[in-house]
């Protein structure tokens, strides 16, 4: 929640993402699925620790999307402020409600 | 509306306003975010409950398939981004078949939901079968949740694809121009929202053993 | 043709039912909606009204137990999705949140139009179980499983029609926020907005985040109810109790949609009408966004007696507390203001003066039950209830109609009869608290909340608690017979009534289609710096 009277930049547009930089997300991104999974299979054994690793693959898959075909990076600030909250606010959803029940 | 009958102020909300609508169409996805946000809390809480028995019925769904789609929905993501690069630097052709090959791909994915889906039903996991209610505890829970969360999803999977159907007739008739392109900009917010979502649904419903 | 037709204010440009229900003007869907609401509140009165009936003798006086369920949950549906959760936002925030602003409409007008749409088609849907099948629902607006998945009353339709209205709902909030940040004047930074503003700001926020929350729980009981595979069965790996935090996330953040609204109104009332500055704007305005984002983590103090962890109890009741420190300093700044100012008593200030007082009775005895031990022997009680009628119709009420009577000059472009109006504001805020007080003492005695009987020790606060009934009954007849006869044979005020130097005072009464007829001036050195302080 953005305090100081910043509007968004009025003209749209002044950022073009090249085809070539959206090649590369999705490269990445491929990289990174196959990781996931490759994790998930072999590493069977790793139990919570493959939780983990998931979930932090994933995020960063879904901060990659966010970020370069979202054009969050090229956003004012206050997209990723906003986001922040958002995400912040969902998160301590989950950790209330765990503090909840693991002390069950 | 018309605003013969009054003083234009400076700051007019029916001006066209890009930066307002693509500002609603963030606050919007966070509604989503946090529609789905409430199924994956009660997927962590059932999930702490039922450790074992999640961990067992997730052996059930099928890793190659789940793979394939996520891949065709990362690469549906960067097709629709490069409609957008494609209408910004005015190529209205290109747009329009990045955004053919967008629908094309999320009926892809679709298709293969329905196979995945139809394998599910025929072992007899939907909620209500026979074989659902026989599960142990907790396993029922997993394909409740496997079935709410990824109808939901495909759900979003056909709005999207229905908007961006949208898109390719404004933008044939030419209401999406280099200057003027908020809508298919829109059209991308919502469908990354989609390929957010699975990826997160991915890896917890069939990758976490 | 011009010249002409700009004086032509926004009632008098069209004419005729569609120019009003098809109309994106923000003005006639805050209309629109102030006409839709104050209906279905006449409709939620009636219900508790016969509730209070019901309950005027122990035994049964008018109505079955069955039957007594359904009209509590009809009424708490009623008032919570249909009155008070839209009430100030979409009434008061779409007519003045634009002007306020300095600007002639929200971002999306259509999205608007269709709001209102939704929340028409939501309130036929929740009055809908009247006539079909099993009748209302008897779970009480909770819809606590597993009694929502079993009952044979008409939960589907209910649980529904609080999904389309949550809708309509986000979209306000949306359309609200998105103006706050694009539409504001020329000059009119964040620390120059009205606190009105700001007020919606935080509530639009908490709409947007809170309320998709509680649409995804409503669509798991239609799930149950149609596949009925035990979601929340604990025989099954389930957890009933999961149901109740995933309804309390938003529940609990929706009653900071209702008051959030109702403190903004108040930060511009007293103001007004002490013709002084508001002291700690600064305050005022980042305790409604530390209210928002705190009020998000307390739901859990609705669960204290239904098995929750011991850690889990000590940290919702922990925040609970902390939740009462922002709300308090809206009350000391709001005192402070008062402080020598030049009060000028009207009816809205004394709508105002009693929101204060009852909004702290309301606030005090919420922390009886935030706290844990004195709340395991009040759950459940009339204490409750009072507790909540006194934040949200003490509150948000009282805080709705100060808000009628301040713009009603300015909607309308004609004065009520002000005698009237306090003779009126007497006895509504006398009935309320001979209905409401007597509620918080039975149920400290410890009389249950949700029957239609009690035992025969709680016979005389009940009898004097339904005697309340009917004198508030009697205040708001007369207060809305004043306001309407107003609107025919009211003398026609000017600009400004009340010397205010909001910006929506500086515009012709009723205002014209585009909002003003010459640009607005920000009053100097912010939005409340009367001159003679
Ligand atoms: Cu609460």
């Amino acid at each position: 929640m953005e305090h100081k009277n910043e509007q968004p930049n009025e003209a749209q547009g002044h950022h073009i993402s090249s085809y070539k930089e959206h090649f590369s997300t999705l490269a990445a991104l491929l990289l990174l699925t196959v990781l996931t999974v490759a994790v998930s299979v072999f590493g069977a054994d790793l139990r919570s620790l493959s939780v983990a690793t998931a979930l932090l693959i994933a995020t960063i898959k879904a901060l990659v999307v966010a970020y370069y075909f979202m054009h969050l990076k090229y956003e004012h600030k206050l997209y990723r402020w906003l986001l922040l909250v958002v995400v912040l606010l969902f998160v301590l959803f989950l950790v209330v409600t765990s503090i909840e029940y693991l002390n069950r | 509306m018309e605003h013969a009958t009054g003083l234009v102020l400076p700051n007019s909300g029916h001006n066209r306003d890009a930066e307002a609508s693509k500002m609603g169409m963030w606050l919007f996805l966070f509604t989503e975010l946090l529609l789905f946000g409430g199924l994956f809390l009660v997927y962590m809480v059932y999930r702490m409950l039922n450790a074992e028995a999640f961990l067992l019925a997730s052996f059930e769904l099928n890793i190659a398939l789940g793979t394939i789609n996520t891949v065709v929905l990362l690469v549906s993501s960067m097709t629709i981004a490069m409609a957008i690069t494609a209408i910004q630097k005015g190529d209205r052709k290109t747009s329009v078949l990045l955004l053919y090959v967008t629908v094309a791909l999320s009926l892809v994915f679709m298709v293969i939901k329905f196979f995945e889906w139809s394998a599910k039903i025929n072992y007899g996991y939907f909620p209500g079968m026979e074989v659902y209610q026989n599960l142990p505890a907790g396993e029922s829970l997993f394909f409740f949740l496997y079935f709410f969360m990824t109808s939901l999803h495909a759900l979003h999977v056909i709005i999207g694809a229905v908007f961006i159907a949208v898109v390719i007739y404004r933008t044939n008739k030419g209401f999406v121009t280099a200057e003027k392109y908020t809508l298919t900009e829109n059209a991308g917010l919502y469908w990354h929202l989609v390929d957010l979502i699975w990826i997160f649904l991915f890896p917890l419903l069939y990758l976490i053993h | 043709m011009t010249t002409a037709t700009t004086d032509l204010n926004f009632f008098q440009v069209k004419r005729g039912l569609f120019s009003w229900i098809f109309s994106i003007d923000h003005k006639r869907i805050g209309l629109l909606y102030l006409y839709s609401l104050m209906t279905f509140f006449l409709v939620g009165v009636t219900l508790g009204v016969l509730m209070r009936l019901e309950l005027l003798n122990p035994g049964k006086d008018i109505m079955e137990a069955q039957t007594y369920n359904q009209v509590f949950t009809l009424h708490g549906v009623i008032m919570i999705f249909l009155f008070i959760i839209p009430s100030i936002p979409a009434v008061f925030g779409n007519f003045f949140l634009p002007i306020m602003l300095g600007t002639d409409d929200v971002s999306f007008p259509r999205l608007n139009l269709l709001s209102w749409w939704i929340y028409i088609i939501g309130s036929i849907m929740a009055l809908s179980t009247l006539v079909f099948g099993d009748g209302p629902a008897d779970t009480g607006w909770t819809f606590y499983v597993p009694f929502s998945v079993n009952t044979t009353t008409n939960v589907t339709m209910s649980v529904l029609a609080a999904f389309v209205l949550g809708f309509s709902s986000i979209l306000t909030g949306l359309n609200f926020i998105v103006t706050i940040h694009r539409l504001r004047a020329p000059g009119m930074s964040f620390m120059k907005m009205p606190l009105f503003a700001w007020s919606l700001y935080a509530t639009s926020w908490i709409q947007l985040l809170a309320t998709p929350i509680i649409g995804i729980t409503l669509m798991m009981i239609v799930a149950e109810r149609f596949f009925g595979v035990g979601l929340f069965d604990p025989s099954i790996g389930g957890d009933p109790i999961l149901y109740q935090h995933l309804f309390w996330i938003y529940s609990h953040p929706a009653v900071y949609i209702m008051a959030l609204p109702a403190f903004g109104i108040i930060s511009e009332l007293l103001p007004t009408f002490s013709q002084r500055t508001i002291f700690g704007y600064t305050a005022i305005a980042f305790s409604s966004l530390a209210i928002a984002f705190v009020g998000y983590f307390v739901w859990g103090h609705h669960m204290f007696t239904s098995g929750m962890s011991g850690t889990g109890r000590i940290v919702f009741s922990i925040m609970t507390f902390l939740v009462a420190i922002p709300t308090a300093i809206k009350v000391f700044n709001w005192v402070a203001t008062l402080y020598k100012g030049s009060i000028n008593v009207q009816p809205p200030l004394l709508y105002a003066l009693a929101f204060i007082f009852l909004f702290s009775i309301g606030g005090l005895s919420g922390l009886v039950l935030g706290a844990l031990a004195t709340d395991i022997h009040l759950h459940d009680t009339y204490f409750v209830v009072g507790h909540f009628h006194y934040v949200m119709f003490g509150g948000t009420g009282f805080a709705f109609f100060g808000a009628l009577h301040y713009w009603f000059p300015k909607i309308w472009g004609k004065m009520y009869n002000i005698t009237v109006a306090n003779i009126a504001f007497v006895i509504f805020f006398i009935g309320f608290n001979v209905l409401y007080f007597p509620m918080l003492v039975v149920g400290l005695m410890g009389m249950p909340r949700r029957y239609y009987d009690y035992l025969p020790e709680f016979h005389i606060p009940n009898m004097i608690s339904t005697f309340g009934s009917w004198i508030l009954v009697t205040g708001l007849l007369l207060m809305l017979g004043n306001l309407v006869a107003g609107l025919f044979n009211g003398k026609k005020t000017g600009r400004n009534p009340w010397n205010s130097i909001s910006l929506e005072w500086q515009t012709p009464s009723p205002p014209p289609l585009a909002n003003f007829d010459k640009l607005p001036e920000l009053p100097e050195g912010g939005p409340y710096n009367y001159k003679n302080d």
